[in-house]
Order: C-alpha cells, then structure tokens, then sequence
C-alpha cells in the first residue's frame, strides 16, 4: 500500500474520490494510541488513497477533512462544502501571501 | 453490530479509546448509507421516490463494534462532540518541533501556516540574510 506523502493531495483526492462514487466510497480513521501513529484511508473499493502521520498538527488537519465528510455523507455529494473548508483556504492563502513576501 | 443513538455511541468510543491505551487500535468508519438494502433501495427508485441518506458511523476496536446512524438535524452536535473525545484521546501523537531548535524552511512555513497571526516575523528574517 502506498500512502500519500502530502496532506492537501490527500484531501483533495479523497473529496473527488468520494464525489465520483459516494454510494461504495467509505472514510476510515485509525488511532493507535501506544504507536502514536494515526492512518486514514478513503477507498471505493477500486481505488485506495492513504495517509499517515505521527504528528498532533495533522490530527487538526484531519478533524477538517473529517467535517467535511460528515457534511458530503449527512447532505450528499453536491453539498457546499466552504463553509466546513472555509478556515483553511484563509489559511492558506495567508501563508502563501508571507511566502511570497519573505523571498 | 450494534446500533446505538449517537451519544452512547460516543460514551462507548470513548471507552474504547481508553482500553486500546497499553495495546491495541481503534478504527472508525464513515460512510454514507440510506440503511436499506439494495432490493428496498431500487424498489423506492423505479417507484420515484426519494431515499434519505445517513450517515453511518462504525467504530471498532477489534474486539466490539459499534455503530451509529447520523441525519441531516444531528450530525453537525455529533461532530462537535466527537471532535472532542477524538482531542481528548489522540494525545499519543508528537508536538510540533520548537523553532528555535529546527531553523530549516520546512518546519518555519508549516509553523506559518497555523499561526498566521505571526506578522513581525518576515522584517527579521530578511535583516538576517
């Protein structure tokens, strides 16, 4: 199994992954705790998308992603997800903005 | 399979969360899920009704599986809630790394990205270069 190195490739092949088919597409997190180690996998069955991470800062991202498929599963896979992703975009749009500033 | 409402679904993660500590993991799955067959789901289809959709959570720690089913009036409580067991358990995973120990590009943007607040710090880091 290859996992995704990259936390917003992750979450953005898990959204269109879930988008394309929601009816067999399923979100599962995994914790253990005496490793430290927390693993999430988005799969349809065809397809399998990984990410593992040892760092309390991605267990912030994954609460965000975990949100918006609360909100996908709960209102279907049209639904408006900015307002769950909102936070983020403003984020990041601010770090990309210091980025640039510091070169 | 048990199918509980979801507050003592989340009192039962929470248990489990607690019991996986010394050994053990603990799995969560979301999916989404009208809880009827397919027979029943087609069935509705070709007689053009609307199926309501859920979302189905299931939590396992390899001995006991729980699971829950979310409508569109709960999900948003549950959410906050779970949220909240999952912070109060997940404290096994390793902090960030202090700045002033690591001075690399990598560990510097990612500490921009959560505190964006932190604007005096550019004017330094060009005095320095």
């Amino acid at each position: 199994m290859v996992y995704i190195a990259s936390w917003d490739e992750f979450a953005e092949r898990s959204v269109q992954l879930f988008r394309a088919d929601p009816h067999s597409s399923r979100y599962v997190m995994k914790y253990r705790h005496c490793d430290g180690k927390l693993v999430l996998k988005v799969t349809d069955n065809r397809e399998c998308l990984k990410f593992k991470t040892d760092q309390a800062q991605d267990a912030k991202k994954m609460e965000k992603l975990t949100n918006i498929f609360f909100t996908l599963m709960v209102r279907g896979p049209d639904a408006d997800i900015s307002e769950a992703s909102g936070k983020e975009q403003v984020e990041q749009a601010a770090s990309k903005k210091g980025r640039g500033r510091r070169q | 399979m048990v199918l509980l409402q979801p507050d003592p679904f989340l009192n039962e993660l929470t248990s489990m969360f607690e019991r996986s500590t010394e050994k053990g993991s603990v799995w969560v799955t979301l999916k989404r899920s009208s809880m009827k067959c397919k027979a029943t789901r087609k069935k509705m289809e070709t007689a053009g009704e609307t199926i309501e959709y859920r979302c189905l959570v299931r939590a396992t720690d390899a001995k006991k599986t729980i699971s829950t089913s979310l409508s569109a009036r709960d999900y948003q409580k549950f959410q906050a809630s779970y949220a909240t067991v999952l912070k109060a358990h997940m404290n096994a995973l390793k902090k960030r790394e202090r700045k002033d120990k690591k001075k690399t590009a990598e560990p510097e943007k990612k500490q921009k990205k959560s505190e964006p607040s932190k604007k005096p710090a550019p004017p330094a880091s060009r005095a320095s270069q």
